[in-house]
């Protein structure tokens, strides 16, 4: 998996140069930043498993106050697959918004959310990718500058002659610790085994890291795509942007439909 | 510029006009030389006094050339740092005369401007800094590796692209809007180490020359700038080497005649050793390691007779990284350069340069399953002619030619059969870039002086290939093949140059220029730093030339009998067809790049002003800098004028230098800068429960303001030994200030439910020594 490799690998590199040859020092802190007026986010997916579906709609909030789901209620949300109507979705919690009735999402169609909030209505589309599944989890470790490190590998054959894009959700204790995504450019048709670059070394033996793979469409790896260069994941820093969001009327956020498999490892 | 153009036209026809009926003149012309080392003198003045006064500058190889009519002169060739000699001479016939100059080493003129002590007033030149070798080995720098780039970046109008970066950005440019040329050789990549160092060794280095404006007609092809360094002939009369040994490399330097008097050589070569105390630990994941750089500048020259020079040039440089057995990436620019300096008649001098240059990286991944190696470059083939004819002492011409043909491989992606890796071959991408100019320097009368002139540049994007063209979404509309040869896209641009300098008394001058710049190759980096992966795109379908406007205004005053320099400029600069890209664009293998792109203008003012103490037992300068530079895109902050990330509203440099007695010499550098404008996070939310933060504007905020001061000494070891040597000790930011290299912004590892800003600074206080050698 070459692009995500090798993003990784330049971050080393700096951080070779910049740690281990210069005096670089680190330390927290105070910047002044400015509070800017709320901005609607629309965090929705629709999955291939048999499940209420979830969207989340939330605001923008100031960076000094304390992480939070900072939820928006009373929005109208329509979900239409093929341009028919499949499911008008229900607040069950301040901003979270869930499908009345379990179902599952189909390859190959088409889905539009259609958000309405505050008077407002964003909307949106994704078309469900062909599933890939997640054949074994295994373990790598690399002998980096000054120490070994271990990190979960991502085993799974991609699909030949079709672009595919794929996402990594990484949990260990129920907390989503890396959310990264690869697509197979130079690697179509492969075997892939692709490093998701979670330092493990934390861990005590027994744990367990739970990975969620999906396979997702064009615009939704983008999206990810972005949010990680704006966290610095792919080496030299990229000027930050907000992530190009497939909703329409200047929300954030992104509408996912994406298919979905799971494996567990535990640290031995 | 119609009406611009028809101006320049006219002048150029009526002053043609005007000389062909000129009375026959004779041709004083001859080379400039140190009478210890045969280098040749740029810049080296020549005044004959007598019936028809005349007065010039020798050019970049050394030679003059002036008219008079018969009579009785005496001839005086001044250089700084050098005595000068007075001649008399009965002019009845054309006559060569050669000039040998004896160095100066009296005790105030430590800081030498390779320039006559008032050229900087007189001449309709604006928007030029020169510096002198010397200069920079007595300024202290970061681990005492002295570097042409980051004194340059302590003039004004030059800022460094960041702490320890060699990079460098003019009057409102990106780093890519530079065009740096090592002996006529475009370079590439001009950084080592990811921008710590620059690729210029300052022992292979003669001069130095940048123009932040008023470009003359000769040079072109980039937006921002000209940084012109020549390298070093090699010395004509004897053997000599010198070298040095440093923290972190060595140097060493060797030169010698071929034939004495006629022709000589040069090397000089650097290695870090940054890597060698990686093999002092026990760790294998350490000692493994590999990280260094080196470079190797060479040159030879030969004289074939009075009329006849011959000039081979090249730079080798290479920055070598390895992680253990997993990891290897190198990358480096070649380049050569053939010179031939003819003269057809007395009256016209002429150079041909045969230039190739070569920049290229390799990635490897060694890693069994997933193997492999990539591979790009860009290479240049170049041919330059340039002409300069002496009309009369009123009129000097410069006329020629170049073209230059660029091959860029944008990636070959190789990987052997276990490996999980496709192999991948990007399209090559071909183009031809050429140039005609013509230009004249028109001494008007006493006071006005005139550079005005005309370049005519083209481009063409070449076959074969398959070429896609974008809609503005980034959409293919249309996908067309095109045969090897084929012109896929021509662009054809006229840039007009013109200087004038009105001169009020001997120490003081206004002047005033008009510049247009076009740039048809461009740099690939969405990130805030230059990277050796960065790509170089041409002019396509797609991607239009770059253009640049320019105008500004100087005042320029010499007092104290030339011992201070002073100047103010302002200029005003207007950018079309500027690039930046879509938010979440890879640009790494990224075989439809252009499908990213998005253009825009830019805009950029300022003020500079300058103030230096040229001789004496102290010297130094004061550099102030006041500016803006902006841009507008439809498609990023809502289609708003916002702050380019070079953007410093004030940026102020204090060099001083002191030379205590025969042997030691203390200077020092302070700096200050108001921080660049970046993007910094207003409010956040939650997405997939993971924290993600919101941009209202681009480049609305501002990194902390950058101040730093910095010391040295140099001890020189006792005079009049064969083995000359000496220490320098520096010390890199005294007190320890710390600047910001980056700010990020993250969830507080020990408190998930609090974000937190944290600072990296990169270079606290770092001391330094350094040994030099020469014998």
């Amino acid at each position: 998996m070459k692009s995500m490799n090798l993003k990784k690998y330049t971050r080393y590199v700096f951080v070779v140069i910049a740690v281990g040859t210069f005096s670089a020092c680190k330390k927290v802190i105070d910047l002044k930043l400015d509070e800017a007026v709320p901005v609607i986010v629309i965090d929705g997916g629709i999955s291939d498993l048999n499940e209420n579906q979830v969207v989340k709609v939330s605001k923008t909030y100031n960076f000094t106050e304390p992480n939070k789901f900072n939820g928006v209620s009373k929005a109208n949300i329509v979900l239409k697959a093929d341009a028919k109507v499949l499911a008008v979705f229900v607040e069950t919690d301040p901003g979270i918004y869930k499908s009345p009735t379990k179902f599952k999402g189909k390859p190959g169609v088409r889905y539009d959310l259609s958000v309405t909030s505050e008077g407002k209505t964003y909307e949106a589309s994704s078309i469900m990718p062909a599933r890939v599944i997640l054949d074994a989890l295994t373990f790598k470790t690399f002998n980096f500058f000054g120490g070994n490190k271990s990190y979960i590998v991502a085993n799974f054959s991609d699909p030949a002659g079709i672009a595919n894009q794929y996402r990594y959700i990484l949990k260990t204790k129920g907390v989503v610790e890396e959310d990264a995504v690869s697509e197979d450019r130079f690697n179509d048709g492969n075997k892939v085994e692709n490093v998701i670059f979670y330092e493990l070394d934390d861990l005590v033996k027994g744990d367990s890291v739970h990975v969620e793979f999906q396979c997702v469409d064009r615009n939704v790896y983008r999206y990810f795509y972005s949010i990680g260069q704006n966290s610095g994941q792919g080496g030299p820093p990229v000027s930050p942007a907000n992530p190009p969001s497939n909703f329409s009327n200047g929300a954030l956020g992104v509408f996912n439909a994406h298919t979905s498999s799971s494996r567990t490892a535990v640290i031995k | 510029m119609p009406y611009t153009i028809r101006v320049v036209l006219i002048l150029l026809f009526t002053t043609l006009f005007q000389y062909s009926n000129a009375q026959t003149r004779r041709t004083v012309n001859g080379n400039v030389t140190d009478s210890k080392t045969g280098e040749t003198l740029i810049g080296a003045s020549v005044k004959l006094s007598g019936s028809t006064p005349a007065g010039g500058i020798t050019n970049a190889y050394g030679f003059y050339s002036l008219n008079v009519t018969d009579g009785n002169y005496e001839i005086a060739v001044s250089f700084i740092g050098y005595k000068t000699v007075v001649k008399k001479v009965e002019i009845s016939k054309d006559m060569r005369l050669n000039f040998a100059l004896e160095e100066d080493n009296q005790l105030d003129e430590v800081v030498i401007s390779a320039t006559k002590k008032n050229e900087n007033v007189s001449s309709p030149q604006m928007g030029l800094q020169k510096i002198n070798v010397r200069e920079i080995n007595n300024v202290p720098v970061l681990l005492g590796e002295r570097d042409v780039l980051k004194t340059l970046q302590l003039l004004p109008g030059i800022k460094s692209a960041g702490e320890g970066n060699s990079g460098f950005y003019v009057r409102g440019g990106s780093t890519d809007q530079n065009l740096i040329l090592l002996d006529e050789a475009p370079v590439y990549n001009a950084s080592h180490l990811l921008g710590f160092f620059s690729t210029f060794n300052s022992d292979a280095i003669k001069d130095v020359s940048v123009y932040k404006g008023g470009m003359p007609a000769q040079y072109g092809g980039r937006l921002a700038s000209v940084l012109d360094i020549k390298m070093n002939d090699g010395n004509r009369k004897e053997f000599t080497a010198e070298g040095g040994i440093g923290l972190i490399s060595s140097r060493l330097k060797v030169e010698a005649p071929i034939v004495k008097d006629k022709g000589s050589f040069m090397v000089s070569a650097r290695r870090t050793y940054m890597d060698a105390f990686f093999k002092l630990s026990s760790d294998s994941s350490i000692n493994k390691n590999t990280l260094y750089f080196y470079d190797i500048n060479a040159k030879a020259n030969y004289q074939l007779d009075d009329k006849n020079t011959l000039y081979l040039s090249g730079y080798f440089g290479r920055d070598k990284l390895g992680l253990a057995k997993t990891f290897g990436f190198n990358w480096g620019n070649a380049t050569v350069t053939l010179r031939w300096n003819h003269l057809y008649s007395n009256k016209l001098f002429s150079n041909t340069s045969l230039i190739y240059s070569n920049y290229n990286y390799v990635i490897q991944n060694f890693m069994e399953e997933s193997n492999f190696e990539v591979n790009s470059s860009i290479k240049d083939f170049n041919l330059k002619q340039d002409f300069e004819y002496s009309l009369s002492n009123d009129h000097h011409l410069k006329f020629g030619l170049n073209v230059i043909h660029h091959t860029i491989a944008p990636g070959k992606l190789t990987a052997d059969a276990r490996s999980s890796v496709n192999e991948t071959t990007y399209e090559n991408r071909k183009g031809l870039e050429s140039a005609i100019y013509v230009s004249d320097e028109w001494a008007v009368n006493e006071r006005l002086n005139l550079v005005y002139g005309l370049r005519l540049s083209a481009f063409s994007l070449l076959g074969p290939g398959n070429f896609k063209t974008y809609d503005a979404a980034g959409n293919t509309t249309q996908i067309k093949a095109y045969g090897s040869g084929d012109f896929v896209k021509n662009y054809l641009n006229l840039e007009p140059r013109f200087s004038a300098s009105y001169q009020m008394n001997t120490g003081s001058s206004l002047k005033g220029a008009y510049t247009r710049n076009i740039q048809n190759i461009h740099l690939m980096s969405n990130s805030t730093s230059t990277s050796p992966t960065d790509l170089y795109i041409m002019n396509s379908n797609n991607v239009k030339p770059e253009i640049a406007d320019q105008v500004a205004l100087g005042y320029f005053r010499n007092f104290n009998e030339d011992k201070y320099e002073f100047s103010a400029e302002i200029y005003y600069k207007w950018m079309q067809n500027q690039i930046e890209y879509r938010s979440g664009t890879d640009l790494r293998g990224n075989g439809n790049v252009e499908a990213d792109l998005l253009y825009g203008d830019g805009r950029a003012y300022g003020i500079e002003l300058f103030l230096k103490k040229r001789f004496g037992k102290f010297n130094g300068w004061i550099g102030y800098t006041y500016s803006r530079t902006e841009r507008q895109f439809d498609a990023i902050n809502e289609g708003k004028w916002f702050y380019a990330k070079q953007d410093r509203t004030h940026d102020l440099s204090l060099v001083g230098i002191y030379k205590a007695g025969p042997r030691w010499t203390f200077s020092s550098v302070f700096v200050y800068n108001t921080g660049n404008a970046v993007t910094y996070p207003s409010g956040k939310y939650q997405v997939n429960g993971r924290t993600a933060f919101y941009y209202k504007e681009k480049n609305g905020y501002r990194t902390p303001a950058y101040h730093r001061l910095d010391v040295s000494a140099t001890l020189e070891g006792k005079p009049g030994k064969r083995l000359q040597s000496s220490w320098s000790f520096g010390i890199y930011n005294l007190y320890n200030r710390q600047n910001a290299f980056s700010i990020d912004f993250k969830d507080d590892p020990d408190d998930a439910t609090r974000t937190q800003v944290t600072r990296t600074t990169l270079f606290g206080i770092i001391p330094s020594v350094t040994w030099n050698f020469k014998f």
